[in-house]
């Protein structure tokens, strides 16, 4: 009883932030503690250049275990959102992550490549466009490297990508490729192939009428109305078409549009349930 | 074409290869500075973060030499615009390869200080596209400011504020930052002598001004979809053009361009001139930027629209608009890589008139360039008016006349009768003895001497002033003492030369600008 009492006193009072650190930072304790210690120290990383290199150092240190490794990023990432106070670290920060972006452990790779993505970094973009041109020097997949990519749409990216939709690795990295073209104005005349390529699998085209939205919606409109007014067209194509005119058509052209109306009143009453729904809503915008 | 021109296909290899051998060849320099506009062939179809260190590179291979005048404005224009790590800190190590330290630098490195702190990256430039962690940028521009010396007395409030805030930084740069300020606390008066004039503002005459005919017809379609073409909205009064882009990730550029904008439309308010200048801005990216994207942008920052302001996408691309105005821009695929900071008025023919490029301008320098326009339009449309160079031609040589009268003005009747038959023109002995042509000859002189200022200003070349005010010192010092009388000619023999030198240097200026 007696022991229990002081185990609950001791677990009531939390650590300083130098015994958590001292936990972390210290080879000789159990995996499981340094990562409890570490998830600790967020806001106490950058207060001392000191604790600051510890950390980094079990960031880069290939012998230590990954989970420690993983959780010293996770604590650094944390810390990284007080901008101001991170100010005098991020010079190391951002040097470290180039270095472990190239680690042998693939999800510490990936991560890191995460981080300097998103911040638009010229280093890991090099490397995920060599890696998607030279598939042996990839740090990662395919779809990811597509995915970090589009974080930036200066980036060199386009090119590739269309290499990718062409002759895709993967249905994965397709549709990251075509993500990423979402953004790109020229890929307009793709996206409403695709669009109309029966063909193509749902999410692909949905993607497309997402992109071709972004970039033409009035090549949308008048795809949707297409798509819409084809019977032997898919349910799941057909309500998207459908979103697309209830929520961004041209009010005054579709409202005069008797064909579509028709057409799409008897959508209303047979098909899918989901297609039932989304036109519905349209006749409640557009009338009968 | 160039060597370099030709080679816009060249890996990032191959164009650090070039660079290295284009620095060892001290007279190739001058490619060097070419490609450091950005509508340069080498930057075509180029992702941005390669650019960055393409033009790093050549920022610190320019500063292995000494930076010139000329090649300055490329690398405060990082400074005071810039927002990517490498850049700035090349500009800010290039910046002190520059002879000896300006006040004129001071504010741009607080500027670059103040807007990339919370960005502090390692760099490296060791090796092209190096990213190793030799240096960082907030130790660059420490060291850029060190190296300013006294002539960052003119920041020192912004470096004590530092001092007072730090928030964040460490406590080896602020123990720099507070070094640099106690070197500069003691109140010293500064021997430098003069600000360096930056060429980042440029001017055309009207009779040098490029014709706009090839873009007249050019389809632009306005945030409310209403279409017009280049002579329909730009032809009949002058305008302020600026360009932009929606997805433009730098918000000192054409977000804070187009906020500028709109206090520019304020400022025109208030003067009564909003339905007399136009303002527009253009987009680089029209095939992205819909109506609706420009309209949102350009409300979400104060522009003010209206038949006479407007956003404008060109219809059927921007190509011809881009070669028209030499815009400092360049694409990969659709998408704007690179761009610098542009402004252009025009006048009422649509004709660019003057520029404002790479530096942050001030709205009502913009303003007043555009009304100073009206006038020049007026003076088009009356047929009676002489226009450009011959009136300022005529305007020389009256002031000159004058100087030559004032002169040689006799003293007194006795004296003028004296010259009189002196030149053996008896017949004009009957023009009776004007005591009151003399002032009037002394404020044509004096006109004459500003009308050579205000050239000598706008040229940038002051020995004309110089020469005719020296002209007209000893011309007024001949009329005081009869021993100084000699002294009239030699004030013509330099009225005559300033006069001359300011006509002269006006008319290069313009040529260099023209083919600018």
């Amino acid at each position: 009883m007696t022991t229990k009492r002081k185990a609950t006193k001791k677990s009531a009072k939390p650590r300083s932030t130098r015994a958590a650190m001292s936990v972390a930072i210290s080879k000789s304790k159990p995996v499981k503690e340094r990562v409890a210690a570490l998830a600790e120290v967020p806001l106490a990383v950058c207060e001392s250049d000191k604790d600051l290199q510890a950390t980094l150092n079990v960031l880069r240190d290939q012998d230590e275990p990954i989970e420690v490794r993983l959780a010293s990023l996770q604590s650094l990432q944390a810390a990284s959102f007080s901008v101001i106070a991170f100010e005098s670290c991020r010079a190391d920060y951002i040097a470290t992550l180039r270095k472990v972006a190239t680690d042998p452990n693939p999800e510490l790779r990936q991560r890191v490549l995460g981080i300097l993505a998103r911040e638009k970094d010229g280093f890991a973009q090099k490397k995920l466009l060599e890696g998607l041109q030279n598939p042996t020097k990839a740090l990662v997949p395919p779809e990811k490297a597509l995915q970090l990519l589009s974080y930036d749409i200066h980036s060199e990216a386009y090119s590739v990508a269309r290499k990718v939709v062409e002759n895709p690795p993967n249905e994965d990295a397709k549709r990251e490729a075509l993500r990423l073209l979402a953004a790109d104005a020229k890929s307009a005349p793709l996206f409403e192939k695709l669009l109309r390529d029966k063909n193509e699998n749902a999410e692909i085209r949905q993607i497309s009428a997402a992109a071709l939205q972004a970039l033409k919606p009035e090549k949308l409109q008048s795809n949707a109305r297409d798509i819409l007014l084809d019977d032997s067209d898919y349910d799941d194509i057909r309500a998207t078409s459908l979103t697309a005119l209830t929520q961004f058509g041209d009010a005054e052209a579709v409202a005069k549009d008797e064909t579509l109306k028709k057409h799409v009143g008897k959508m209303s009453e047979k098909g899918g349930a989901k297609v039932k729904r989304s036109a519905r809503q349209f006749m409640s915008k557009y009338g009968r | 074409m160039t060597e370099l021109e030709s080679n816009n296909s060249l890996s990032e290899d191959e164009f650090a290869s070039l660079i290295t051998d284009l620095a060892e060849r001290p007279a190739e320099r001058h490619q060097l500075i070419e490609l450091l506009h950005e509508d340069h062939p080498i930057y075509d179809q180029r992702g941005a973060a390669t650019i960055v260190r393409m033009r790093g590179w050549i920022l610190h291979t320019l500063s292995k030499d000494q930076i010139k005048d000329d090649e300055l404005i490329f690398v405060l224009e990082e400074l005071d615009t810039g927002i990517d790590p490498y850049l700035v800190a090349a500009a800010a190590k290039a910046l002190r390869s520059y002879p000896n330290p300006k006040r004129t630098f001071a504010p741009f490195v607080v500027h670059a200080l103040a807007n990339i702190r919370y960005r502090d990256e390692p760099v490296s430039f060791s090796e092209y596209g190096g990213y190793g962690d030799e240096t960082t940028i907030l130790q660059e521009l420490l060291a850029t400011l060190e190296w300013l010396g006294e002539s960052a007395r003119s920041v020192l409030p912004e470096l004590q504020a530092l001092v007072s805030q730090p928030a964040g930084l460490s406590k080896k740069l602020l123990n720099r930052i507070e070094k640099i300020v106690r070197s500069l606390e003691p109140v010293n008066d500064s021997t430098e002598s003069c600000c360096l004039r930056l060429r980042d503002r440029f001017t055309w005459e009207p009779r040098s001004r490029k014709s706009c005919t090839e873009i007249e017809s050019v389809l632009f379609e306005d945030q409310n979809h209403e279409l017009t073409t280049f002579a329909e909205f730009f032809k009949g009064q002058p305008s302020i053009v600026v360009f932009f882009y929606t997805r433009c990730d730098n918000p000192l550029k054409c977000s804070l361009t187009i906020t500028k904008l709109g206090r520019i439309q304020r400022i025109l308010v208030q003067n009564g001139f909003a339905s007399r200048v136009n303002t527009a801005a253009i987009t680089y990216d029209p095939e992205f930027d819909s109506p609706e994207r420009i309209r949102g942008y350009g409300e979400n920052r104060g522009l003010l629209p209206g038949p006479r302001h407007r956003l404008l996408r060109a219809r059927d691309g921007i190509d011809s608009v881009r070669k028209h105005f030499k815009l400092g821009v360049n694409f990969i695929e659709s998408l704007v890589n690179r761009h610098r900071i542009e402004v252009y008025i025009l006048d009422a023919q649509g004709q660019v008139a003057s520029s404002f490029q790479r530096i942050h301008w001030d709205e009502q320098e913009v303003v007043n360039a555009a009304i100073e326009l009206l006038d020049e339009s007026k003076q088009v449309q009356d047929p009676n008016s002489q226009i450009g160079h011959r009136k300022s031609a005529f305007g020389n040589t009256f002031g000159l006349l004058a100087s030559i009268g004032f002169a040689f003005f006799p003293k007194c009747p006795i004296c003028w009768a004296a010259y009189l038959s002196m030149f053996g023109i008896a017949g004009l002995g009957q023009i009776p003895y004007s005591p009151w042509l003399q002032p009037l000859l002394a404020t044509v002189m004096l006109i004459n001497l500003g009308s050579v200022w205000l050239r000598a200003r706008a040229t940038e070349r002051m020995i004309s002033f110089y020469l005719a005010s020296a002209g007209a010192i000893a011309i007024i010092s001949s009329k005081f003492s009869e021993s100084l009388k000699a002294t009239a000619l030699l004030g013509i023999v330099l009225t005559l030369a300033g006069s001359m030198l300011s006509t002269f240097s006006g008319r290069r200026q313009q040529k260099e600008l023209t083919s600018h």
